[in-house]
Parts: C-alpha cells; sequence; structure tokens
C-alpha cells in the first residue's frame, strides 16, 4: 500500500462536483435548446448552402442526420425520437437526455441560463482559491513538461516501462487540464455569449471573429462535444486507474500513491 | 471487476436519471421561479448597451422568413388591408403628456431611418432584413412619458388558436435606443401582411419575439403585472424571459 498525500483542496473538490451537475443539466438543456432549430450552419445568418449538420425527420417514423452533405439514417437516436411524453415524434435529440424530457424550449432555456451562471461562478471562484493557495503550478502544463508528453503517452500504451519523473500531476494530465480548464471551457462561454443579440451588440468584434451568430452557435456546439470528449477520457480514466482510490481522493481529498505516481509536489 | 462495473453503471444511471429528475424539478413551482433568477443577472449585466451591427444590401435575406402567430384573418383587419390600411390607427396612450392616434399616412410622414440588421430568433436561426420607419424614440419625443411611465407596452393584432392576442414591452431604455424603431417598411416595399403590416417594432438588440407584428396600440404604463398573464408579453407568459438580450 502507498504512502497517502492530501491532494485535492476542499475548493477543487466542491468544485469538481458542481461542475458535474452543472455540465449534466448544461449539455441536457442545450440540446434541448438545440432541437428549437436542429440545424448548425458555418455563417453569420442562417443559410442552408453552408450546413454543417442538419438532425430532420423527412417521414413520419423516420429521423435522419445530415453531416457535411452525407445523411444517415438515425430513426429512434436522431430526428425521430423519444418526445419525453411516452411516445416518440419528429424531435432531433430524444427526450432521455434533454431537460426537460418532453419539447420546451423556454424552460430549456431557463436551465440553461441559470446553470451557465453556476459553472462559470464556479469556475471563476476556483481560479482564484487556487492561484492563491498556489494549486495551479503543479496542474497547469509547462514548456518543461513538452518533452514529456511522448514518454508518458508512450507507458500508457505499454512502449515504455516507467512513466517519466513527474509531479502530482503527470504531463497528459496537465495538458488535458490546461486545455480543458483554459482553453475549452472559456470558449464554450465566449461563444455561448457570441450567440446572443445583447452581447453581439456590446461587443460585435467576438460575434464577428467567430464567424457571425450561426457560426457561433456551431463554435459553441463543437466545444460542448470537446467537453464531452474529455469528461468521456476522463471517467474511462477514472473507472481504470484505481477507481475507489480515486472517487475517494475527490470526496475526501486523500490520495493513497501508486508505485508510478509522482512523488507529490 | 466488480466494482468497477457498479461505478460504470453508478454513473450510467446518474446520467440518465438527469433528465428526469431535470424534468421533475422543472414542474416545481418553486425552482422553476427560482431558475428564473438568473435573468435579472442578464438584464443588469448585459442590458441594452452598444449598437447591433448594420449589414450590406448584399447580405439582406429577400425573402424574409415569417415565423409565430398566424397573419391576423379577421374582417377588420382584411378590411384594412383592402382599404390601404387607410383605417388604421396607431394609438398611444397611458402615462403620457400626450395621447397620440397616427395614422399611416402620418407616421410615414415623420423622419423615416434605415438599418439593415439581422433578426435573431429565440429558435436559434437568424435572417437579415432592411428595415425603415420612424425610430421609437421620436414617437417618445412627441407624446412625452410621464414620470411614472416605466414601460412601453405593444398591443398587436393577430391572436392565437386560444384568441389570446400577441403582445410586448420594453423598458424606456430599451425604447430610447437609437435602433429600435416602428418599422413601416421591409426591403424596399411597404411590410406586407404576413410580416406585421402596417407597423412592426424592430428591437435588433435582442431576441425576436420583442420584434411585435402587427402593433396598433402603444400604452405607456408603470408596471404591466395586471396586463394579461402579467409577465410583460405573450411569449413571457409562456415561460420565455422578459429581458430577451440573450
Amino acid at each position: 500500500m502507498g504512502q497517502k498525500i492530501y491532494r485535492y483542496a476542499v475548493a477543487t473538490r466542491l468544485s469538481h462536483w458542481v461542475w458535474v451537475l452543472a455540465f449534466g443539466v448544461l449539455v441536457s438543456s442545450g440540446l434541448q435548446i438545440f432541437n428549437a432549430a436542429p440545424y448548425l450552419d458555418a455563417s453569420d445568418k442562417s443559410n442552408p448552402a453552408r450546413r454543417v449538420l442538419s438532425i430532420d425527420s423527412p417521414a413520419d417514423g423516420v429521423g435522419t442526420t445530415t453531416i457535411f452533405g452525407r445523411t444517415f439514417t438515425t430513426t429512434g437516436w436522431l430526428g425521430f425520437t423519444d418526445d419525453g411524453m411516452g411516445g416518440r415524434s419528429p424531435r432531433a435529440f430524444p427526450g432521455w437526455i434533454t431537460i426537460p424530457a418532453y419539447q420546451d424550449l423556454a424552460d430549456g432555456r431557463r436551465w440553461h441560463l441559470f446553470f451557465a451562471w453556476v459553472a462559470s461562478v464556479c469556475w471563476l471562484a476556483w481560479l482564484i482559491s487556487s492561484a492563491i493557495k498556489g494549486n495551479l503550478r503543479d496542474m497547469v502544463l509547462r514548456p518543461a513538461d513538452l518533452p514529456k508528453l511522448w514518454p508518458m503517452q508512450a507507458y500508457y500504451l505499454k512502449l515504455r516501462a516507467e512513466p517519466p519523473p513527474h509531479g502530482l500531476y503527470n504531463p497528459l494530465q496537465k495538458a488535458a487540464y490546461t486545455l480543458v480548464g483554459f482553453v475549452i471551457a472559456p470558449l464554450v462561454v465566449i461563444t455561448g455569449l457570441a450567440l446572443s443579440p445583447g452581447i453581439d451588440a456590446i461587443a460585435q468584434p467576438l460575434t464577428w471573429l467567430l464567424g457571425g451568430r450561426q457560426f457561433a452557435r456551431l463554435w459553441h456546439f463543437t466545444s460542448m462535444l470537446l467537453l464531452l470528449g474529455f469528461f468521456a477520457v476522463h471517467t474511462f480514466q477514472v473507472l481504470t486507474q484505481g477507481v475507489f482510490n480515486q472517487m475517494n481522493a475527490m470526496i475526501s481529498g486523500w490520495y493513497r500513491l501508486g508505485e508510478h505516481d509522482g512523488v507529490g509536489p | 471487476m466488480n466494482r468497477k462495473l457498479f461505478i460504470a453503471t453508478s454513473i450510467s444511471s446518474a446520467l440518465a436519471a438527469c433528465s428526469p429528475i431535470g424534468t421533475a424539478l422543472n414542474n416545481n413551482e418553486g425552482f422553476h421561479s427560482f431558475l428564473g433568477k438568473a435573468q435579472g443577472l442578464n438584464h443588469a449585466l448585459i442590458g441594452t448597451r452598444g449598437m447591433a451591427r448594420e449589414y450590406r444590401d448584399a447580405d439582406v435575406d429577400r425573402n424574409f422568413r415569417t415565423n409565430g402567430l398566424p397573419t391576423p384573418s379577421d374582417s377588420s383587419y382584411q378590411e384594412m388591408v383592402a382599404r390601404g390600411f387607410a383605417p388604421y390607427r396607431l394609438v398611444i396612450d397611458g402615462a403620457v403628456e400626450r395621447r397620440r392616434a397616427y395614422s399611416l399616412a402620418q407616421l410615414r410622414g415623420m423622419q423615416q431611418t434605415t438599418q439593415i440588421t439581422r433578426h435573431d430568433c429565440v429558435e436559434g436561426w437568424s435572417a437579415i432584413g432592411k428595415w425603415s420607419g420612424v425610430p421609437l424614440r421620436d414617437i417618445l419625443a412627441d407624446v412625452r412619458p410621464r414620470a411614472d411611465a416605466k414601460y412601453a407596452v405593444f398591443y398587436c393584432m393577430d391572436k392565437d388558436d386560444q384568441n389570446t392576442p400577441y403582445y410586448e414591452s420594453l423598458d424606456l431604455h430599451e425604447a430610447s435606443h437609437p435602433q429600435t424603431l416602428l418599422a413601416l417598411r421591409l426591403n424596399d416595399a411597404p411590410l406586407d401582411p404576413d410580416h406585421g403590416a402596417p407597423v412592426r417594432l424592430r428591437v435588433p438588440t435582442q431576441l425576436g419575439y420583442k420584434s411585435a407584428k402587427w402593433v396598433n396600440r402603444i400604452e405607456f404604463v408603470g408596471s404591466f403585472g395586471t396586463i394579461y398573464s402579467g409577465h410583460g408579453g405573450y411569449w413571457e407568459d409562456q415561460g420565455y424571459e422578459w429581458y430577451a438580450g440573450i
């Protein structure tokens, strides 16, 4: 049994679980909002000629998904799905994945705009707290970590017996946390704001830089997919790298070091 | 391995429970109204500042999309259409120093401005139109809202299938924004019935449902709490935010 270290500060643990909740709500309510106009255009105003994604129900009982002009039949999953009221109807994302389950744009927006605040305020509070305590140093990727990225990946691929020496987090973890915490998460907030007419009026260059309102909507959706991708990999890692130790650490703060873990700060 | 299976099952169950739990909470009145608190923050922080982007003629959607309630089909509206809107009056009343009833000819005789702006629907789509008409702040200058006037309420001629009329409201700050327009023309032609003839509101700094069509009365009030269901608009009464800048 390895040595136990205090790995996660209260602010980190609390914000981690607030984000789990907020992210779940934001994705489900976001898909509810998407359902009101189930297509994404790489343009400022709506333009079917620049349509990247479209989820349709071309005939009763049929759902299709068109990506970059290629159409796939997705009945039951996308396009013609669970309507959240015990039946199936033309609906892009199914009711079991949206909040509320039935089609309701107004309430989807209500959840989304509330939890956008929860997630953003939580991010800011975590950032300030971590900066003050100095925890950020352990997790932000630095130039010195770059040469260690491949050796770490090689270790995961079992091409190397030992991970490169590292601190509390390994270089790949640092890269992932830095990318998610300081690039993708801010991007999802900025792109969400940019598709609002009130923000566009205040910060015209922002919406313009993203390619316009429909493009901002496309970026918003894409950055959500990237966060979902991180969530999937993150969950897989937790499940395969000593799930009870990891879960316990994110609840109590105490983590039992494994033989290949770094020795801490 | 069983423990991992247990955790994996727990995570999937938690994900699958998100929607039903959310739906149950959504139907709880107290929780539902608590979620609405975010609107106050958004209104205070974003509000109506700056100017909506203005576009070039080439950007205009010539077949501007129609959406929302159907075009009025009652006989009085039909008669107005048939008579070139000669019987139409835009009534301004409530907390103003000078009540007015403008004919269409009078509105056309006032200083006109043109804007090519993007209409952003709450559903997510956008379209660009060229709008001409009278800036609402010129009307305000003419009727002079009293000190107790806080909101302009726009009454419309369209009704839903339950016979509930459309209406909207803006506060006086939003109503005085230089781009808030009483539009008489769309894409170089007088508004046609489907696009809100003869007069529609155009609020390019907020979502499309604020831009009420078929407006025939503007009432200045201290509060909209007693008007229809009390939330300041047809869609607001159905759960949409009164502040539609986001």
